[in-house]
């Protein structure tokens, strides 16, 4: 077991305030709210603790080393090594990057695990493996809080996730990015997901990175497996936003929900949500997005698709851009709102909208866009 | 403090334009501090439009003219800072916002503003708005709902001065003792010597919601100008008797 020293120990403060950003908190009291911690700075992984039986978190390298298996059943498993460029520069790294997250069966964790990979160093670039295996009557949620240091202006983050979950288990994957104006980011992630099993994946986007690709692919193969992704993104000027998700539903009776919203004040947004039926299921994809003084040649692009291979396989879906209308602006502002208020007080409504559960660090990272966003413009 | 007119609003020569059509073509009227009006006139005439200029919506355009409200022109300001004057509106047909909830807008109030969290809860049990706090503002709520709703926003603002659009439509006669009570609430006495309530103007079609709030004087819009002013219980039978029609003839006749 790769035990370091305390995390508060080896994390300079102001990266600790970094991460806490991100969801990921550094702190003397840290075993009472995390299952476990694993903090990446640049290339070395800075600590690696858990805190709960049947838990076991460490680097990827030392995982192979270890676990045979890892290899054989799991390791460039759902993901090809030559699906694309970003998988291609991964595969080449001698030694592996990354996180591996095992939770042994019956282990059923409350509390979150997290994993912080941040960038210190202008221009570097991250090339990343993660695999999380959750065996079966199993529950984990896991938050990764991807960002920059303060100074940090660009860099590249190439990441591959493999995720595996077994039979009656759950793992609830936040993951939450904030980067510098003219960082790169690529990751490419796969989950499998058992029988009687549930995905949730929550992405937020709180400051832009230039150019974003995420769209998690997710395989529901079990029996009334489901998959719900909740997408947050805030985009602004010069931004490209490429989010979303694809989920093949290949179980009898699996299920998926997927919800993008976004905001944008500028640059290029996509959302997407594709959905793949294989079986009798039932799937929707919901994409609502607000423009807000997008300027000369900022967009949303709102792409909702389906693709059925089976009779029974009932899916949907539906999309929508608008606007900040000025009338709800001004009716908050008749009770005595600032302007920039009654402006984060509606989008701050408008992501919240249908979003049951929102687990707390979520609806604080909600808070920050919204607020974010309505101290911009409007025209 | 008040103005030296003693008026809390005064309006001079108020041209209102709309996507670039005129709706008001120079309104003139005073309301001295303490004072209720109820403002009358066929659908159409330019009510609505009044009040939205007075709280400083930007879809009312004012062209010419003057708003000053407590001495001071008010005619530039935001709607942001007439409401921090003290001016507020509820308004007959507010939007819904997806998302955002009645309780935040009142939890923003009671960060805000005097008035406690204790007295909001006190509010929102005698309005009987608890059932839609959680839900959408203004979303899928019938008439008296909606102004149960608006009612217990401004109580909470504690105006000086207070617009309602038509408080009384769409609402049963049920509720409309209900809501006649809020209206009143927000025009209590403010002061001893002299005695004095707070001020407001009200758009009433029927005259209905007069039974449970004085007026002390009434005015008649006919198409973006107001055509006479009087005493309400005056007008309100004029009105009943002869209609608009007579209004119309009236001002025909004077002009």
């Amino acid at each position: 077991m790769a035990k370091s020293l305390n995390t508060v120990d080896v994390v300079a403060p102001d990266e600790v305030q970094t991460l806490a950003d991100v969801g990921v908190q550094i702190r003397p009291d840290e075993p009472q709210v995390r299952a476990g911690t694993y903090v990446l700075r640049d290339h070395l992984p800075l600590c690696v603790q858990t805190y709960r039986e049947g838990l076991e978190m460490m680097p990827i390298a030392e995982a192979l080393r270890r676990y045979d298996w890892l290899r054989e059943r799991y390791y460039w498993k759902l993901i090809s090594p030559d699906q694309d460029e970003v998988t291609r520069q991964v595969a080449a790294e001698a030694e592996p990057q990354g996180y591996f997250i095992w939770v042994r069966q019956g282990t059923r964790i409350t509390r979150p695990a997290q994993a912080g990979l941040f960038i210190s160093h202008e221009g570097l670039s991250q090339k990343l493996h993660n695999v999380v295996v959750l065996e079966d009557d199993t529950e984990l949620h896991l938050i990764t809080g991807c960002t920059t240091g303060r100074a940090v202006r660009s860099g590249y983050h190439l990441a591959v996730n493999e995720a595996y979950v077994g039979a009656n288990a759950t793992l609830t994957f936040t993951m939450v990015h904030s980067w510098g104006p003219e960082v790169i980011v690529r990751p490419r992630a796969a989950v499998a997901v058992g029988d009687h099993s549930h995905y949730i994946n929550n992405y937020v986007s709180l400051r832009p990175a230039l150019d974003i690709q995420s769209n998690p692919r997710t395989y529901l193969n079990g029996v009334r497996a489901t998959a719900k992704y909740m997408t947050v993104i805030l985009g602004s000027r010069g931004s490209i936003i490429d989010t979303g998700g694809e989920v093949w539903l290949n179980g009898e009776d699996s299920g998926a929900e997927l919800v993008h919203r976004g905001v944008c004040t500028g640059g290029k947004m996509y959302q997407r949500g594709f959905l793949v039926g294989n079986a009798r299921c039932r799937a929707h994809v919901d994409c609502a997005g607000m423009l807000l003084d997008p300027g000369e040649d900022g967009f949303i692009e709102s792409v909702p698709g389906l693709r059925s291979f089976h009779p029974e396989a009932q899916m949907s879906h539906e999309a929508s851009v608008g606007k900040v209308a000025p009338e709800q602006v001004e009716y908050l502002m008749s009770r005595g709102m600032e302007e920039h208020e009654a402006i984060s007080m509606i989008i701050r409504g408008f992501l919240d909208a249908d979003i049951e559960g929102l687990s707390a660090e979520l609806d604080a990272r909600i808070g920050e866009i919204a607020a974010l966003a309505g101290h911009g413009e409007r025209k | 403090m008040s103005s030296s007119t003693g008026n809390i609003l005064e309006i001079h020569d108020l041209h209102v334009e709309v996507e670039g059509k005129e709706l008001l073509h120079g309104i003139n009227l005073a309301i001295p501090e303490g004072q209720v009006h109820a403002l009358m006139g066929p659908n159409g005439s330019g009510k609505t439009s009044l009040m939205m200029t007075i709280m400083g919506f930007s879809a009312y355009k004012v062209t010419r003219g003057q708003i000053i409200f407590d001495g001071r022109d008010i005619t530039g300001l935001s709607v942001t800072e007439r409401a921090r004057l003290g001016i507020a509106i509820a308004q007959q047909r507010p939007p819904t916002i997806v998302g955002v909830k009645l309780r935040a807008v009142l939890d923003y109030i009671v960060a805000h503003d005097s008035i406690s969290a204790e007295e909001v809860t006190q509010l929102v049990r005698q309005a009987r708005v608890e059932n839609f706090l959680d839900r959408d503002i203004n979303a899928g709520l019938s008439g008296g709902e909606i102004k149960r709703a608006e009612l217990v926003q401004l109580l909470a603002t504690c105006p000086r001065f207070s617009m309602m659009d038509e408080p009384e439509s769409g609402v049963d006669l049920d509720s409309l003792a209900l809501v006649g009570s809020l209206v009143n609430r927000l025009f209590v006495r403010d002061s001893c010597r002299p005695v004095r309530r707070r001020s407001g103007l009200i758009v009433t079609h029927t005259g209905h919601i007069l039974k449970y709030i004085e007026a002390d004087r009434a005015h008649i819009m006919l198409d973006g100008r107001i055509g006479c002013s009087g005493n309400p219980h005056l007008v309100l039978q004029t009105i009943a008797e002869r209609g608009y029609a007579e209004c119309v003839c009236c001002m025909n006749e004077g002009a």
